[in-house]
């Protein structure tokens, strides 16, 4: 029951035609539809319509969509977001292209979320009959599928409660300023088995930090970096690895300055994981485990 | 082919047709505090002090806005000088990062810094 995974990233790019060649070319998403200066991609492994919504105009994020596993769990969802206090609205079918009905948030961050159960199903590029463990015919790094996204807060606090409260998720890890009854800076937080489904960090409202397609391994993180310098993609961090959720990372920008980040391994969570703490003197060590040190583009570059 | 000249230092290197002014800062030598090079974040901004820029693919409103582009702001990741400029950092010093490419690239400092 409940918030299965993020859906879709909804986000803003100033150039379609470089968005293409990043999004579709080094990537290798799959353009499935594309409408009024919109472009809707799908990763070869996802089974829904599509994951990443690139809209002419802007930078930055637009929204975040969260599948949830029945319809019913959007009246339960809204009824604790009204209670939250947060500002609801209901969608069409229609809104989205191929999403049906459902919940839009306006998060205590501005952030705009969207819960949805119904959307067109679109199929992996493998299929569910006898299928290959991969299509023949992936183009550039290949992402298999989205991951995460990192937003900015004033609140990390209040968003985390938020999180917890109305959509069910849980911190596997929070960053606070000390141990005794500390500001929280950050937390990562599950609703699915892995280690992250949102995150969030202290910074201004309404802020896009990265988000992330999930590889299969370091190697393949290693490989998505050799494809980043043929195709001049703009490098922010990485290869490395972090100490918040393990996962072994490359930072990097899309045409636009919006950033992505490729993403692979971390711990399995469940319900019962015991949430870990980071306290502020070690967040570099968190962040970039390896190097130890934050780069001034870690808290200031944001669309 | 146009000279860029940094205040405050008062280094002057040359950009290649097309080059924005950031990499050419960069291809000789230099750096200073940049975000994401791509237009999305204006960590680079810099005045605009003396001489045009242009920018050749679309720069995002929110991230520089029409008022900020007339008072002389310029996203030096993206804009490409049209002729000789000058440029002023803001509260920050231009860094020589690699003293080799200086020499290669036959940038010029003046000691008592411009203007």
């Amino acid at each position: 029951m409940g918030v299965m995974r993020l859906g879709y990233v909804h986000a803003r790019v100033t150039d379609l035609a470089a968005s293409r060649a990043h999004y579709g070319d080094t990537l290798g998403m799959r353009l499935v539809h594309e409408q009024d200066g919109t472009l809707y991609y799908k990763a070869w492994d996802e089974w829904d319509h599509h994951s990443v919504v690139l809209e002419e105009g802007g930078v930055g994020l637009v929204k975040l969509g969260y599948k949830v596993e029945r319809s019913e769990d959007l009246d339960a969802i809204e009824q604790r977001a009204q209670r939250f206090g947060a500002i609801t609205e209901r969608m069409s079918k229609g809104d989205n292209v191929s999403v049906g009905d459902g919940v839009r948030i306006v998060l205590p961050s501005d952030h705009v979320v969207e819960l949805y159960h119904d959307i067109e199903l679109l199929g992996t590029d493998t299929g569910t009959l006898n299928p290959d463990p991969f299509p023949r015919h992936l183009v550039g790094v290949g992402v298999p599928r989205i991951d995460h996204a990192l937003i900015t807060t004033e609140d990390p606090a209040l968003l985390e409660r938020f999180f917890g409260d109305v959509l069910g998720f849980r911190a596997s890890e929070r960053v606070v300023t000390d141990l005794d009854g500390g500001d929280v800076l950050g937390s990562w937080m599950f609703c699915t088995n892995t280690p992250h489904d949102i995150a969030f960090i202290k910074g201004p409202n309404g802020k896009l930090h990265h988000f992330a397609y999930a590889l299969t391994d370091w190697s393949e993180i290693k490989r998505a970096g050799i494809l980043f310098a043929m195709d001049d993609v703009s490098v922010d961090v990485g290869p490395t690895q972090h100490g918040i959720t393990r996962g072994e990372t490359i930072y990097f920008f899309d045409p636009s300055g919006n950033r992505n980040e490729v993403f692979s391994g971390g711990y399995m969570t469940y319900p019962d994981f015991p949430s870990i703490t980071w306290t502020a003197d070690q967040l570099a060590k968190g962040i970039f485990y390896i190097g130890r040190e934050l780069n001034d583009r870690f808290t200031s570059v944001l669309t | 082919m146009a000279t860029v000249t940094v205040l405050p230092d008062g280094v002057s290197v040359r950009s290649r047709d097309g080059e924005c002014i950031l990499a050419a800062l960069y291809r000789s030598g230099y750096g200073y505090r940049i975000g994401c090079r791509r237009g999305g974040c204006g960590v680079c901004k810099v005045d605009l002090v003396d001489g045009a820029v242009e920018y050749t693919v679309t720069v995002a409103e929110q991230v520089l806005s029409p008022g900020e582009r007339a008072g002389g702001t310029c996203l030096t990741c993206r804009a490409v000088p049209r002729g000789d400029v000058v440029i002023r950092l803001r509260d920050e010093r231009l860094r020589r990062l690699f003293p080799f490419l200086i020499a290669a690239s036959g940038s010029g400092e003046s000691p008592e810094g411009k203007n």
